[in-house]
């Protein structure tokens, strides 16, 4: 039955075949006149909506004007945007990539990037905490655009209805979780945290101690390629690894990492640690169920008044065309940065935002949107993420190394120095692979 | 009793290997409310087709979908003449290194393409192939165990028709095409599955190779939606289920054909 | 004389041309990134491709102290233990239930068959769904309470199932054609002297699928081994590094941490395991093929 259509079959093929030929012949070539500005973005969700919208205005309105476009480009998370541009030559690049702290070091060396202090924009209007992000030796890195704190999310609705406040220190944490967590025979039912430390948490838990303290030298790798780790002999990663391990051991902490918004939401843990940016998210899916509060996170000591480092992300540019200047600048306008500060909970990095009264009387309506700002404001200045190679296996190391110290019970020591390990080594392969 | 066990046993196991398709349909009608019930539901709460008109809604739908379906199809033709035009030299032709350069080819048996990705991206990038059908297709175009396969079938083929045809003129291609193929029917529609199968759930490697939405497959987009952080899961569920359910629908349409191609098929033997 | 060679000639020619097209693509898409990583793994070379000096087994060295590598050594060997037998076991159960055609048996072999046509994608992400959380439809099922994918041994278990639904639909689809293009004959005559149905079964029809059975262990094998795209939707090596395998591991650090020492050795230490499986499949075989 088959052989009857064998000729068609056949014809198929050979049209196949030619198609296949066709294949070869790349798409369009970027025009030098670059009318079309190519943004790889990692806005999902709720963000990625509200970007979406800000690109739609940009490309019916200045845009338009201009005849500017810009093509926006979703990549997956910040991290996999830069997997992207460090696999990409001048002709597959972007004009503009959006990225986080993971991405400066290999940013710091790449031959492609358009130094941000370079381009004929002014960042006197920016939060200077927010430039400095991405201040390197060489200049300005990246403009930030999508600006974000640590913050402690909690069950407003349950805290209240214990009398409980939000815990300072991780000590009175400790004393508070078996309050606000639920047990039914041995299993947990509802936590009092959930969630597992890594990286972006370890930059405020270890930064903020002392007033001011480093995960690695050069200032966070700020002022060149790291060669130490630092938080092994100041002590500070045992200081929050104690501190940590009291708390895990009142029972009440799951050592979950993903789909912790989810345990949030769904009311199965009093609370989480996560970024600013996830506030309107978080909100949307709690639906009403419970009141949403947010405060600056439980410090590991007294003395740990630091506060936290600016995180979130900034825009990364490939050339230094004038029509990506036009869309930079586009998007830390104080007018873009205000819709997007309130579709997120992001902040505004513009200085002009916090001037315009329409933010004023957002934040007046929605006071949980102005924790962050003033949690970012009140931090050490110096208190800046943290620059490493190989940025995705030291995230999971940390979680996997806190791991074995609460549910495995490992000797803090030991794991402090696997910890050190297993950054240094990382350290000493990037520098062995990567003289400047 | 041996026949109770027996249903029983299968009976088990075809719930297992149905369920995921089953849950996938169930949850693709899904509000967000149902996920967040205290307790996980079989079925929705009520039917509603929201979902898929989110899923629908997404710019780049059919180019997912086309993209796909193009790249593996391209590989399991284009990959299956390759392949027959190399079995049929060796199988056919008299030439000087024959030996040497079948040993080469059905060495790469021992390659494992997948330990080179990266080398294999560099190549294919300093080509200026991202974001093409070649870049996704390409080196996936030659199968060292499909030439082995089509080789010993060729070879055991009598050659009278081949040196009968010669005689009469009549062209290489043709006797491949009218007579070699035909004869090796069954291998070659298994071969073709086989490779457009592979293809079509291939996912590293197109995910490294494109960047622009309108280049990247279904495999690819499914994962990239962005529902999922969304919180949008019954959007991600419907997609899946559009995706999936034609070729479901081919599968019970051609399930007997496949068969009588593996039952006759080298990949039986 | 003359027309001779020239003949020869043609025939050389046009022997070349129909294999041009899958040498250039060997050379070029396996043998030469093989022989580039190969003489890159002696060599500390820069993210960006710069080669900055002779490293003799330096890397070689320094990838078996690698934390990191260890543990996704011991990942891939775990799944590995996991996945094959399971794999096979249910695979072969499938196709011995439906070997026969019965009543009812074309929607078994429906079922059975469909996962080929459902896609890594999907199934990871329905598998995400599936287990997902404490209050996940699986634990609802079996009246678990198992944090499936925040702890690490049931994560490990998630990703071996995983592995079988997607290996499940086409190694049954050739056991099953194996069962069936079985000599009909040897079975009767069998049945005429009175061996039972388990018997035949052990004895005779296993036997003569043996080599078809083999075929798909090792298909699994080969599998279980390269396994990284599942791991990057279903668990992205999470939690806690608990099922990062080998080649996931050469994902993130040839693309994520661009450390190229790691990624050259690893493509050559994973061609060297691959061509030592391969070898003892093929001496297994043919041991098969003397004794049959």
């Amino acid at each position: 039955m088959i052989g009857g259509n064998m000729k068609k079959t056949l014809s198929i093929i050979a049209i196949l075949l030619m198609a296949a030929l066709s294949l070869f012949a790349n798409g369009q070539k970027e025009d030098n006149e670059k009318k079309t500005i190519v943004v790889w973005h990692c806005n999902t969700g709720v963000t990625g909506e509200a970007f979406d919208k800000i690109v739609e205005s940009f490309n019916n309105g200045i845009g338009k004007e201009y005849g500017i476009e810009i093509d926006a480009i979703y990549q997956g998370k910040a991290n996999d945007v830069l997997t992207k541009v460090k696999a990409s030559d001048e002709d597959s690049l972007p004009d503009i990539a959006q990225m986080d702290a993971t991405a400066a070091i290999d940013m710091n060396y790449s031959e492609y990037l358009a130094l941000a202090s370079d381009l004929p924009i002014s960042t006197d209007a920016f939060l200077d905490s927010a430039l400095s992000a991405y201040r390197s030796e060489k200049g300005l890195l990246a403009l930030p655009f999508n600006a974000s704190s640590l913050l402690f999310y909690y069950n407003k609705t349950l805290f209240d209805s214990l009398s409980l406040s939000v815990p300072k220190t991780l000590e009175e944490f400790a004393a508070i979780a078996p309050m606000l967590g639920q047990k039914s025979g041995d299993s947990v039912t509802r936590y009092a945290f959930a969630g597992v430390p890594t990286t972006y948490e370890l930059t405020t838990f270890i930064g903020s101690q002392n007033g001011l303290s480093y995960i690695v030298d050069n200032k966070n790798g700020h002022t060149g390629t790291p060669t130490e780790v630092l938080f092994g002999k100041e002590g500070t990663y045992k200081e929050f690894l104690t501190k940590w391990k009291a708390l895990y051991d009142t029972g009440y902490v799951g050592n979950i990492t993903s789909g912790v918004s989810t345990e949030f939401a769904s009311g199965r843990t009093a609370s989480m640690l996560a970024s600013s940016s996830n506030l309107t998210t978080v909100i949307s899916s709690v639906d009403g169920a419970f009141e949403v509060g947010v405060a600056p996170v439980p410090m590991v000591n007294e003395n740990a008044t630091g506060g936290t480092a600016i995180g979130g992300g900034g825009l990364f540019a490939f050339n230094d065309h004038d029509n990506t200047v036009a869309v930079l600048e586009y998007l830390t306008s104080a007018e873009v940065q205000r819709f997007w500060a309130e579709a997120t909970g992001y902040f505004p990095i513009n200085k002009g935002t916090y001037e315009s009264e329409e933010y004023l009387s957002f934040i007046e309506e929605n006071p949980l949107f102005n924790i962050a700002p003033e949690y970012a404001m009140s931090s050490n200045p110096l208190l800046t993420n943290v620059w490493l190679p190989s940025a995705y296996q030291i995230y999971y190391s940390f979680q996997a190394n806190i791991q074995k110290v609460t549910a495995e019970n490992m000797n803090i020591d030991d794991a402090i120095n696997e910890m050190v390990g297993v950054i240094e080594d990382a350290l000493d392969s990037y520098a062995e692979q990567n003289i400047n | 009793m041996k026949n109770v066990l027996r249903l029983l046993l299968l009976t088990l196991l075809l719930i297992a290997i149905a369920f995921p398709v089953f849950y996938m349909v169930s949850t693709s009608f899904f509000s967000p409310a149902d996920y967040r019930a205290e307790v996980s539901r079989f079925l929705p709460s009520k039917f509603s087709f929201d979902n898929y008109r989110i899923a629908f809604g997404q710019r780049y739908f059919s180019n997912y979908l086309v993209n796909s379906i193009a790249t593996s199809l391209l590989t399991a033709f284009g990959r299956t003449m390759i392949v027959i035009m190399a079995a049929f030299a060796f199988s056919h032709l008299e030439f000087t290194g024959k030996k040497p350069l079948l040993i080469i080819l059905l060495a790469t048996l021992f390659v494992p393409q997948d330990a080179l990705i990266y080398q294999n991206y560099s190549t294919v990038a300093s080509l200026g192939l991202i974001d093409t059908y070649a870049a996704i297709v390409l080196p996936g175009l030659f199968s060292a165990s499909q030439l082995i396969l089509l080789y010993s079938a060729f070879s055991s083929l009598s050659r009278d028709y081949y040196d009968a045809g010669r005689i009469d003129g009549a062209k290489d291609i043709s006797y491949i095409f009218r007579i070699l193929i035909p004869l090796t029917q069954s291998i070659v529609i298994t071969i073709i599955l086989q490779s457009a199968v592979t293809a079509f759930n291939s996912y590293l490697w197109p995910l490294l190779v494109t960047n622009r939405p309108k280049a990247r497959t279904i495999q690819i987009a499914l994962s990239m939606m962005g529902f999922r952080e969304e919180g949008k899961l019954g959007a991600e569920a419907a997609s899946i289920v559009i995706v999936t359910t034609p070729f479901l629908v081919l599968l019970a349409l051609g399930r007997k054909k496949i068969n009588e191609a593996l039952l006759k098929g080298g990949l039986s033997e | 004389m003359l027309t001779l060679t020239y003949m020869k000639r043609k025939e050389n020619m046009k022997a070349y041309l129909f294999l041009l097209p899958s040498l250039a693509l060997a050379a070029t898409f396996l043998f030469y990134p093989l022989m580039k990583a190969f003489a890159s793994s002696f060599l500390t070379i820069s993210q960006s491709g710069k080669i900055l000096g002779f490293a003799g087994f330096k890397n070689y060295t320094k990838l078996f102290s690698d934390s990191g590598f260890r543990n996704a050594a011991l990942n891939t060997i775990k799944f590995i233990i996991f996945f094959v037998p399971l794999n096979t076991v249910l695979t072969l159960l499938a196709a011995t239930l439906t070997r026969k055609k019965r009543k009812g048996t074309a929607i078994a072999e429906f079922i059975f068959a469909s996962p080929i046509v459902i896609s890594l994608s999907a199934y990871a992400l329905i598998f995400k769904e599936m287990f997902r959380g404490r209050i996940s439809i699986i634990n609802r099922i079996f009246s678990s309470e198992i944090n499936w994918l925040s702890d690490k041994v049931p994560a490990m278990f998630v990703l071996v199932f995983l592995g079988v639904f997607l290996d499940f639909g086409l190694d049954y689809l050739l056991l099953t054609s194996a069962f069936r293009s079985t000599d009909k004959n040897i079975i009767d005559a069998a049945k005429i002297d009175g061996a039972d149905d388990r018997k035949i079964y052990f004895s005779i029809e296993l036997p003569l699928i043996k080599r078809m059975l083999s075929a798909t262990i090792f298909l699994a094998l080969k599998d279980a081994i390269m396994i990284s795209s599942p791991v990057i939707i279903l668990t992205e090596g999470g939690p806690f590094r608990s099922t990062e395998t080998i080649m996931f591991y050469y994902y993130i650090e040839a693309f994520k941490s661009g450390n190229r020492a790691v990624q050259n050795t690893l493509s050559v230490l994973m061609t060297l395991i691959f061509i030592l499986s391969m070898a003892i499949y093929s001496r297994r075989r043919s041991g098969n093929e003397k004794r049959t």
